[in-house]
């Protein structure tokens, strides 16, 4: 019987967060802390001839002024195509080519007006399907000799930054094989992750040369790697501390601000630099999710089996894709949706472009591709005059189905989360007309996703059990709001039988916590929740064996159990852990063992890289998370007006181990998923933002919420902690294609790119009257 | 932002004194929630700021049925909303005032402020064009009532001349029954912009209609108006009226819509608005 | 030039020079420390710098500083005593109403205000008065309900 683990236990921030209590990177304030600003490309893509830095200087109050050469060493996740400062040449407009630090925002503001450079325009790129073109202009002329990941294919001489293919079967038989082939196009934009925290770091030298940055970031060690790199300096000295991080999905996983801090302190005297990003910084300056058009070809039989598809997804990674190449791998080896077809031919392909730099957004692809896969699914399975849902059971992965990698499943819960959601929605009844003007629709559509990230990066964790058997749990998995410090600490409740209250749970210090690679890919309730897992194991076994000591009992004799240590035969024999935290001691007054510290570590077991030319492996990625959303709709047809009336959710998250947490995280999903297919765009005209605010960036807001009915299935992960899968991301998968189904569903007409404006909906009203 | 002098003058007077002597160097604050931004953004740089809050007569809603509702430049939008008279008198109003911002906004934010601002999309501007409200203005000069479509002169342009001030804005009375309605279109429900917004008032047998956001300024549609007055509404006449608006204005594309766009939506709006003050419902 | 003003803060009595271009809300973060109130656009879009100025909830990046002379001003810090939550925050805590939590400061404090002026709220009017207020992170049904059950439990005296 599982005492925390499954309960809905309150959240451990919770106080410190109702009452403002928490602290962000920009609520710290240190002594003689100096204030940056970047100076920003007007072009997208031109050569830097000369910068002027001199007027900028004598500016009074100013300290620093840093250019590209301060900050030479290129570098970047999964390929190091990127500097801090832009040298020789600017990608895109925004991009930081210089940085001043003085001693109040305004004065570095002004600082930066003063600082003149001298730019030559070269042409550029706006879409990926230009910059696939052979005489595309060449965005990274050393794209060959950038250093990469072995997973990553980059290719020399173009803009494509990754090629990821899949050749599974033969498509060439596939087709024949079909009675139907259809062919569609669509298009994702770029959108921006907005949470309502603006980017901050703050960094600080001490006079023995080690620096410690501050920023709100979900991967302090990989940050803190990254840094290593491009400053040349031992990871010893260096820390990196994350406060309290207000949103991040995605937008706060790599490493930007940190970069410019750090040279500008180093110069600094000792003293901090702080560098806060404004809304409309975060909108150009940080990472944007990449656009994306995709190409289905898909071969159908008649009685309804997917027997070949052939895609393509064509990636807007923006200047930078050190991330983003990896988004490109991801939507390569889920390049079906969660579905079982035998011939697949799929090309993922990452492209520069001078816009804003692409990296990981919530879905890490799955949202761009879900939307063309599971749109035209649903248009296959009108042609062929199937209902969409028993079109998706029929083709479903289930135990036993092949992924297009060719790996064989089990334990899937998908067609469960099909006929949970499609129950919830009531799919089988429909009321389409609700007046002259008013039409209703319900769509649904699957997902599937794994943690794209590299095989062999792992957590570790730290259990310290305190003098009076209370217990700090030390970990780097951060909580971004997904509510992990809370669940994680129910896991280490679960295995050393205290409350919760009785654990204090501390993360985000390279110093101090213990090494996790990163707060993304919704692998941290299976990674580091392993690992915590395997640290309190240890600190119980520990104390099993001192207790074995004390009783002169065997160990396989003795529980641990309500924070105690008792025999299974001898219920008078017991000790608590607070007696057993500091070693135990001996009848004569002697102690052995001393302090109990339980350490866990962990990698996903048995994940291998998949072959180069066909993308065929047996385990690419460590777990598969499979979710459905359906939505109802009513579209007014004068205006085009879609209104989300109701979302039914399910996801099968293997083992809840915070069921309202799980629930909550399906909501905020729901609804930044909504946000994606109805509002949310960048605008980018010649790779300009036209709407970076909030103004003309709309984001949902709480009269945009819908009705909504979550459901969680639990078909438990076998290597999972109690079979727990990760389902943060999986959440907005699915919702804007379930929306661009049921706007089908009501008006019959396709909306193939997103978002799904009033003013696309009329012009497609107005065209089918036609 | 850049630095400014503060001043908080408590009399009609002083203000037009402080305005008349720095000119362009001086702006006045108001609710501030444009002026604020546009201040961070460096789009204005005043040297003096004058804020008008401290002028008890201009914080005032009078209403009498000789000279129906006067309402002080500081007013906010939120105490137009609340307002007991204005509710009873001028629903369409209110209905304006709610879809301004948000409630935060509406705190600080004033009617004459959204006028003055002389944005083309105010929502606030088309109830007030066919309620054919007044603004009256105090300068070096005098006092003078100015109507209200002849108070716009350009985007984000108005009428008023060096030292002056928009002291309150008047609605008349309006004899006998009468129903206002204001329908906005924006890519969300809540606090956006209009895209077009369209305010329709039917008294008796005339029909007056506004269009904001479809032109420099917001506008009365009089051709349109002629078109209808007197005539039974029925659906080729609302369809003419839809289509009679669109000659009267010069919808842009912008991103926040399309010409084409805003153009479907103006006979969509003045359609609904007009069948909706008819008593009719939106389908 | 600087301008003296006086204020009453979270209850107490406060005289302080500030420049007349700085907003309230860097007054309250940077002056006064009061780190709770949080800026998210610095253009009144995004609701998270909501404070209450004379009971009614305002932008305090959209308001100045030297506007508050005479006034009082309620931020989240003056929510609770340090021993008692509020009502409301209670009720965010126990529906999970939060996330990353980087809103909520601003949320309770518009919710507070609708509930010093409606005892009795619905749930349109709860929805009126947090409109202003963006949270990307829990999808606002949870807040909803925490408001509505912050009434029932006498949350809207």
């Amino acid at each position: 019987m599982l005492k925390y683990v499954g309960q809905s236990a309150l959240r451990v921030d919770g106080v410190r967060k109702v009452t403002g209590f928490s602290r962000y990177t920009d609520d710290l304030k240190l002594s003689g802390m100096l204030y940056a600003r970047i100076k920003k490309s007007p072009y997208p893509h031109a050569k830097i001839l000369k910068i002027d830095t001199s007027k900028a200087e004598k500016l009074p109050g100013v300290k620093v002024v840093i250019t590209g050469k301060d900050v030479p060493i290129r570098v970047g996740l999964y390929l190091e195509d990127k500097t801090f400062l832009a040298i020789d040449k600017v990608r895109f407009i925004g991009e930081p080519v210089a940085a001043v630090a003085a001693e109040s925002e305004e004065i570095a503001e002004e600082a930066v007006s003063l600082i003149e450079v001298d730019y030559k325009k070269l042409s550029a790129v706006f879409s990926p399907l230009e910059g696939i073109k052979p005489d595309a202009p060449l965005i990274h002329e050393d794209l060959g000799s950038y250093k990469h990941a072995s997973i990553i294919l980059p290719q020399s001489g173009t803009n494509i930054s990754n090629h990821y293919k899949i050749r599974k079967g033969n498509t060439e038989e596939g087709f024949k094989e079909a009675d139907f082939v259809f062919e569609n196009e669509f298009y994702v934009p770029h959108i921006q992750h907005s949470a309502i925290e603006n980017h901050c770091a703050i960094a600080q030298v001490d006079p023995e040369g080690k620096i410690t940055v501050w920023a709100g970031c979900q991967s302090p060690y990989t940050v803190r790697r990254t840094l290593a790199t491009a400053f040349n300096i031992q990871l010893n000295k260096i820390r990196v501390i994350s406060p309290a991080i207000g949103g991040g999905f995605g937008g706060k996983a790599g490493t930007t601000l940190e970069g410019i801090v750090i040279p500008l302190a180093q110069k600094a005297n000792y003293r901090p630099v702080k560098l806060s990003f404004s809304r409309e910084d975060v909108f150009t300056n940080t990472f944007i999710r990449q656009g994306m058009h995709a190409r289905i070809k898909t071969g159908v039989t008649k009685s309804g089996r997917i027997v070949a598809e052939e895609n393509k997804f064509y990636w807007d990674g923006g200047a930078y894709t050190e991330y983003g190449v990896n988004i490109a791998r991801a939507g390569g080896y889920a390049s079906t949706g969660p579905y079982d077809i035998p011939n697949v031919k799929a090309d993922s392909i990452c492209v520069y472009t001078n816009h804003p730099a692409g990296g990981p957004y919530r879905g890490f692809g799955m949202s761009e591709i879900h939307f063309a896969i599971e749109q035209n699914l649903d248009i296959v399975a009108h042609k062929i005059k199937m209902d969409p849902l028993e079109f998706r059971r029929k083709n479903a992965l289930k135990d036993g189905g092949r992924t297009v990698t060719g790996q064989v499943l089990e334990n899937v819960g998908f067609v469960e989360c099909l006929d949970k959601t499609a129950k919830d929605i009531e799919w089988d009844k429909r009321v389409k007309k609700v007046s002259a003007t008013k039409y209703r629709g319900k769509g649904i559509a699957g997902m599937y996703k794994a943690p794209s990230m590299p095989n062999n990066v792992g957590s570790s964790a730290i259990v310290k059990i305190n003098e009076d058997g209370t217990v700090n749990l030390l970990v780097t998995a951060m909580d971004l709001g997904q509510g992990s410090d809370t669940a994680l600490t129910q896991i280490a409740a679960e295995v050393l039988t205290i409350p919760i209250s009785q654990i204090s749970i501390i993360t985000g210090d390279t110093d101090c916590t213990p090494y996790e690679w990163q707060t993304v890919a919704s692998r941290t309730i299976y990674c580091c929740g392993n690992s915590i897992k395997r640290a309190a194991e240890d600190a119980k076994n520990q104390m099993l064996k001192l207790a074995s000591l004390k009783f002169g009992i065997p160990e396989n004799d003795l529980e641990l159990k309500d924070g105690q240590i008792i025999s299974k035969n001898y219920p008078d024999k017991k000790v608590k852990i607070a007696d057993l935290a500091m070693g135990l001691t001996m009848p004569d007054g002697s102690g052995i063992h001393g302090p109990i510290i339980g350490r866990g570590a962990f990698i996903p077991p048995d994940v291998k890289d998949t072959d180069k030319e066909t993308g065929q492996g047996d385990k690419p990625v460590a777990f598969w998370t499979f979710g459905v959303q359906a939505a109802e709709v009513e579209v007014d047809i004068e205006t085009g007006e879609v209104k989300v009336l109701k979302v039914a959710a399910a996801y099968d998250a293997g083992k809840a181990i915070n069921p309202e947490l799980v629930c909550a995280q399906i909501e905020g999903g729901i609804v930044q998923g909504l946000g994606s297919a109805l509002l949310e765009e960048m605008k980018i005209e010649e790779g300009k933002v036209l709407n970076p605010s909030f103004v003309d960036y709309k984001i949902p807001a709480i009269g945009d919420a819908p009705e909504m009915k979550i459901s969680i299935v639990e078909v438990p992960e076998p290597t999972g902690p109690w079979g727990a899968r990760g389902i943060a991301e999986p959440c907005m998968v699915p919702t804007a294609p379930a929306i661009a189904n049921a706007v089908f569903d009501a008006i019959g007409c396709r909306i193939n790119s997103l978002p799904i404006t009033a003013e696309k909906v009329l012009k497609a009203i107005k065209e089918k009257k036609k | 932002m850049k630095e400014f002098e503060y001043l908080k003058p408590d009399s009609i007077k002083k203000t037009i004194s402080i305005l008349s002597q720095f000119g362009e160097k001086a702006q006045i604050l108001n609710g501030g929630t444009d002026l604020i931004v546009e201040m961070r953004d460096k789009i204005i740089q005043p040297e003096y700021l004058v804020d008008i809050k401290a002028i008890p007569q201009l914080n005032r809603i009078t209403y009498n049925k000789q000279d129906g509702l006067n309402i002080g430049a500081t007013v906010t939008l939120n105490e137009i909303s609340n307002s007991k008279v204005v509710q009873t008198h001028y629903p369409i109003l209110v209905k304006a005032c709610k879809t301004v911002g948000s409630y935060q906004v509406r705190n600080r934010a004033t009617l004459a402020g959204n006028i003055c601002n002389a944005s083309p999309a105010a929502d606030t501007a088309p109830p007030l064009l066919v309620l054919e409200a007044k603004v009256n203005i105090i300068g070096p000069t005098g006092e003078k009532i100015v109507p209200i479509n002849q108070f716009f002169t350009g985007v984000k342009k108005n009428i008023l001349k060096k030292g002056e001030i928009v002291t309150s804005i008047t609605i008349p009375p309006i004899k006998g029954k009468w129903v206002g309605v204001y329908l906005k279109q924006g890519r969300k429900k809540e606090v956006d912009l209009a895209t077009v917004g369209v305010a329709v008032v039917c008294i008796r047998d005339e029909v007056r209609i506004a269009l904001g956001a479809v032109a420099p300024v917001p506008v009365r549609a009089f051709k349109t108006e002629e078109l209808l007055k007197g005539k039974t509404i029925d659906e080729s006449l609302l369809e003419k009226a839809g289509r009679s608006a669109l000659t009267e204005v010069s919808p842009i594309s912008d991103v926040r819509s399309s010409q084409e766009y805003r153009e479907e939506i103006i006979k969509v709006l003045v359609r609904r608005a007009i069948l909706q003050a008819k008593g009719g419902h939106i389908l | 030039m600087k301008h003296k003003i006086r204020f009453t803060i979270n209850g107490e009595v406060k005289e302080i020079e500030v420049q007349p271009n700085k907003t309230l809300l860097k007054m309250l973060r940077e002056d006064l420390d009061l780190i709770g109130v949080k800026e998210g656009c610095g253009a009144g879009e995004c609701g998270a710098c909501t404070v209450l100025v004379n009971n009614k909830p305002v932008n305090s990046c959209l308001m100045l500083a030297v506007e508050v002379d005479g006034k009082e001003i309620l931020t989240i810090e003056g929510l609770s005593d340090g021993i008692n939550l509020d009502p409301l925050q209670e009720s965010f805590l126990k529906h999970n109403a939060i996330q990353c939590g980087y809103c909520t400061p601003g949320m309770v404090m518009s919710a507070k205000a609708l509930l010093n002026r409606n005892s009795h709220p619905k749930e349109e009017d709860v929805k009126e008065a947090l409109a202003g207020n963006l949270c990307r992170c829990t999808g606002y049904k949870r807040i909803v309900d925490a408001v509505l059950d912050a009434v029932k439990k006498g949350g809207g005296k």
